[in-house]
């Protein structure tokens, strides 16, 4: 009995002592235009091969680490790792879940050698790779030229709740996915919230690797999505490699995250400065180790790389103008560059009423007229007038 | 809101979230705690009063979080009076202070307030009514008040403070510990234009919790007389207006400075767009100018409110091997396999009414009435699916029930409808947000007009 106490209290304190597994998540933005304008600079395959590389130190970090990359292209968003659904639903396997909560890759294919360390590393990088060859080779000419963030990061952040919730202890015995394990999402929702998140055994995170700029379009799902983000404890990594998008570092600031953007430092001349960048941006590799790759546990002793000055101004919804001064609708809150000029809210068609004194300019304190001498005769024309003159004379024009 | 029981769960989020209602995002709230004798209670472990505390501690939080541009103040009825413990502010950490300092009181001089004497219902109304007397029309005014006894002692006559409060367009939201009382009751129904559907019970601390956080969504705007001034009969809100609001950058700056709020030196901060001054945390007043400091996000918080994401309804086995999904859309886990065959009479037979096509349901409900055809469309967003599938009708796409969940209650985006492009340019041609599967948002807001 001793004996087997022993083992097992052994086992558990081992268990809670380890690093806890992270889950990293990769949004790859392979919007075909952005990547064009880099190509000279910053080829596609070099950003991949370098992730690759990250990937496989992320992978080797921890035995349980796990990762999962998703292609947020223009017309779709795409898993690249694990492999995306197939095309036709030629599912013959009985067994509904095969996922165990200590390998919940969730992957159609045959299971991996674990006792092969190096196996893991060559499955990932031959999904990714061909996943995005035959995204990059099927993808039509569209007219589409922002990449899909607001899709990418929503199905990022519904993979990881899950993956949070098939490796909480709790969710681990049960087996069919349907209502039966909703009881855990609670407690993978309340955890965060109110207690600690000592018993939260997965940590993740989300790394976006960007280079298409303007997500105006997607504003309100991407900030759904930080929120979602911020409530889980899942921070948004940002590598911003060109391009300009105030909201992914709004995105990294509310979630905690890292936002280096190499390719956009500020340069000391415009010349310099391009060359600088493009010299800083090839370091990718370098940026993606020391940047990105401490998870959140190691995080907590680390001086984060980071910008600190945010740019928190909006965007108005009349103009798409950014302004540091606005007008909000008080009813959907949208904001306006300038009072409208019919008072109906252009969103939601309220009436709104302006606040008395928005445009009233301010007065100018008078200068105090002298005071006229009195004429001696004629003075009040006003028959009955208990008021002295005074204040009309002479003419009977009021003098103003 | 936070009651996470399964399918009984889902009905009631479901219910909650169908109607996109103009709701009153810019809130004004008094949450009054109960501090009299009937909290020392022992009936929630380890007194009532501890665990009010403890959940009016998490509510400030919470609500915050829902309603980051509005402002909260708290009370206590305690020995026959009201006091006021924490002004209206929007600042957590004020609130969060003042309500622990109740039993840790900050001055060592002052003794920890513990529960004592009888609660005064119009007393709180009347203070509740001054607090929110000058706040501005645009905005709601809420009283919440979490109730353990079972008598309120008056000075005076409180049907007179109640009709003083429905004039005053407050309303009242009141959470009982030990039993319904007519006078509670009154009050709810007088300032809720006749509902009292803010007036509960809790059974039990869980009970309680969810009832306390339930009134962090933002109330439902009711168009009516009972409001107040809405003479002109216009759409939106009494006295809907356009603010004035600052969204300032953060700075960072070499030689720290003091900030205009508190007076303390700090090298990072928040200059006023329009005065210049600094300020340490935003959302805030400017204490130089006046001018309403936020941040975008603050705003951005709130659009869920404002546009709901569609529901999603049970997938039948039939519809689920017309799309032929084996993985959930979201999260990729597998869905159990589609019955093949004969199977499908087996499994789905008892449901053969509900389990047709889209298609043939359309042409089958053309000439049943509206009503039939809303009762059908809840009966199937209502039930639990039998092939653990459930579709978004935006995108087709097919979801498991965690991501269902996670999508409705924490994300508010439905993950296939922005992984198509021709949903973005739908947004970027409107410029608003009728992608995203919201169950049209916009027309929800303008319902009354």
């Amino acid at each position: 009995m001793n004996a087997i106490d022993g083992t097992t209290s052994s086992f558990h304190v081992r268990s809670t002592d380890a690093p806890p597994p992270s889950l990293l998540v990769i949004v790859l933005d392979t919007n075909p235009y952005a990547w064009s304008l880099l190509a000279d600079t910053l080829p596609l395959q070099n950003v991949v091969a370098n992730l690759l590389v990250f990937i496989n130190a992320h992978l080797a970090i921890n035995h349980a680490n796990q990762v999962a990359v998703l292609a947020s292209h223009t017309h779709c968003v795409q898993w690249l790792y694990p492999p995306p659904p197939p095309p036709l639903p030629t599912d013959s396997t009985g067994d509904v879940l095969m996922t165990e909560p200590d390998q919940p890759d969730p992957t159609p294919h045959p299971p991996t050698d674990d006792a092969n360390k190096y196996r893991p590393f060559r499955l990932v990088e031959q999904q990714i790779l061909s996943n995005l060859r035959s995204l990059l080779t099927s993808s039509p000419p569209s007219s589409h030229t922002t990449a899909l963030i607001a899709g990418a990061l929503t199905t990022a952040m519904t993979y990881i709740s899950k993956a949070t919730l098939l490796a909480s202890p709790v969710a681990a015995p049960t087996h069919t996915h349907t209502t039966s394990s909703v009881l855990p999402t609670a407690d993978a929702i309340n955890a965060p919230a109110d207690a600690s998140t000592a018993h939260d055994p997965l940590s993740s995170r989300i790394l976006i690797v960007s280079v298409s700029g303007d997500l105006a379009a997607q504003y309100i799902p991407v900030m759904n999505t930080i929120f979602a983000a911020q409530r889980n404890r899942v921070p948004i990594d940002v590598l911003k490699l060109a391009g300009d998008t105030v909201f992914l570092q709004q995105a990294s600031d509310a979630t905690g995250g890292v936002y280096i953007a190499p390719g956009l430092e500020v340069g000391a001349g415009k010349k310099e400065g391009e060359d600088a960048a493009v010299v800083r941006a090839q370091g990718i590799l370098q940026y993606l180790m020391m940047g990105f790759l401490p998870d959140a546990a190691a995080r907590k002793w680390l001086v984060l790389p980071g910008a600190e000055e945010v740019d928190f101004r909006a965007a108005c919804f009349c103009h798409r103008k950014v302004v540091d001064i606005g007008w909000v609708c008080s009813v959907c809150l949208s904001i306006f560059c300038e009072p409208l000029p019919d008072a109906t809210c252009l969103t939601c068609g309220t009436y709104l009423a302006l606040p008395a004194n928005h445009n009233v300019a301010p007065a100018v304190v008078p200068r105090k007229k002298k005071k006229k001498k009195r004429l001696p005769d004629g003075g009040t024309p006003r028959p009955g007038g208990s008021t002295p003159a005074g204040s009309t004379p002479g003419g009977g024009t009021p003098m103003r | 809101m936070r009651s996470y029981d399964s399918k009984a769960h889902r009905h009631t989020r479901l219910r909650q979230d169908t109607q996109p209602f103009q709701r009153g995002i810019i809130r004004h709230v008094v949450l009054i705690l109960d501090l009299s004798a009937a909290m020392a209670e022992k009936d929630m472990r380890p007194t009532r009063y501890l665990v009010t505390l403890k959940h009016a501690t998490t509510y400030v939080r919470e609500f915050f979080e829902q309603n980051p541009i509005s402002q909260l103040a708290v009370m206590v009825m305690h020995d026959g009076l009201c006091h006021l413990i924490s002004d209206l502010s929007g600042n957590p950490t004020h609130h969060i202070t003042a309500i622990q300092s109740l039993r840790n009181p900050v001055n060592p001089r002052e003794s920890p307030r513990e529960p004592k004497g009888n609660p005064s219902l119009q007393n709180a109304l009347e203070m509740a009514r001054a607090q929110l007397y000058h706040t501005p029309s645009h905005g709601t005014r809420e009283v919440i008040i979490i109730l353990g006894a079972l008598l309120s002692l008056d000075p005076g006559d409180i049907h007179k403070t109640i009709a003083a409060c429905a004039r005053d367009r407050l309303r009242v939201s009141i959470i009982g510990m030990s039993g319904r009382l007519k006078i509670c009751q009154e009050i709810c129904e007088r300032t809720n234009s006749g509902s009292d559907a803010s007036y509960n019970v809790a059974l039990d601390e869980p009970h309680l919790r969810d009832l306390l956080m339930s009134t962090t969504t933002p109330p439902a705007i009711r168009s009516g007389a009972t409001e107040g001034t809405a003479e002109d009969g216009a759409a939106g809100p009494v006295g809907a207006s356009l603010l004035c609001m600052g969204f300032p950058s953060r700075t960072i700056t070499d030689a720290p400075s003091l900030c205009a709020c508190h007076g303390t030196l700090s090298r990072g901060g928040y200059t006023c767009s329009r005065c210049k001054a600094k300020l340490c945390s935003l959302p805030a007043t400017c204490p130089a100018c006046g001018l309403t400091l936020i941040l975008s996000t603050h705003l951005a918080r709130s659009y869920h409110h404002l546009f709901p994401l569609r529901n999603w309804i049970a997938v039948t086995w039939k519809r689920a091997r017309e799309k032929g999904t084996v993985q959930c859309a979201g999260c990729l886990i597998k869905f159990p396999t589609i019955p093949m065959g004969a199977g499908v009479d087996d499994v789905g037979g008892s449901r053969r009414d509900k389990g047709k096509g889209r298609e043939d349901e359309v042409m089958e409900n053309g000439g049943e009435s509206q009503e039939e055809r809303e009762r059908d469309q809840l009966s199937k967003e209502l039930g639990a699916s039998e092939s653990s599938r459930y579709e978004c009708e935006a995108c087709e796409g097919h979801f498991c029930i965690d991501c269902d969940i996670f999508s409705h209650e924490q994300m508010h985006n439905c993950p296939g409808c922005l992984s198509k492009p021709a949903f973005s340019t739908v947004m970027e041609e409107d410029g608003n947000e009728l992608a995203n599967g919201t169950a049209n948002g916009m027309n929800g807001l303008n319902g009354a007009s």
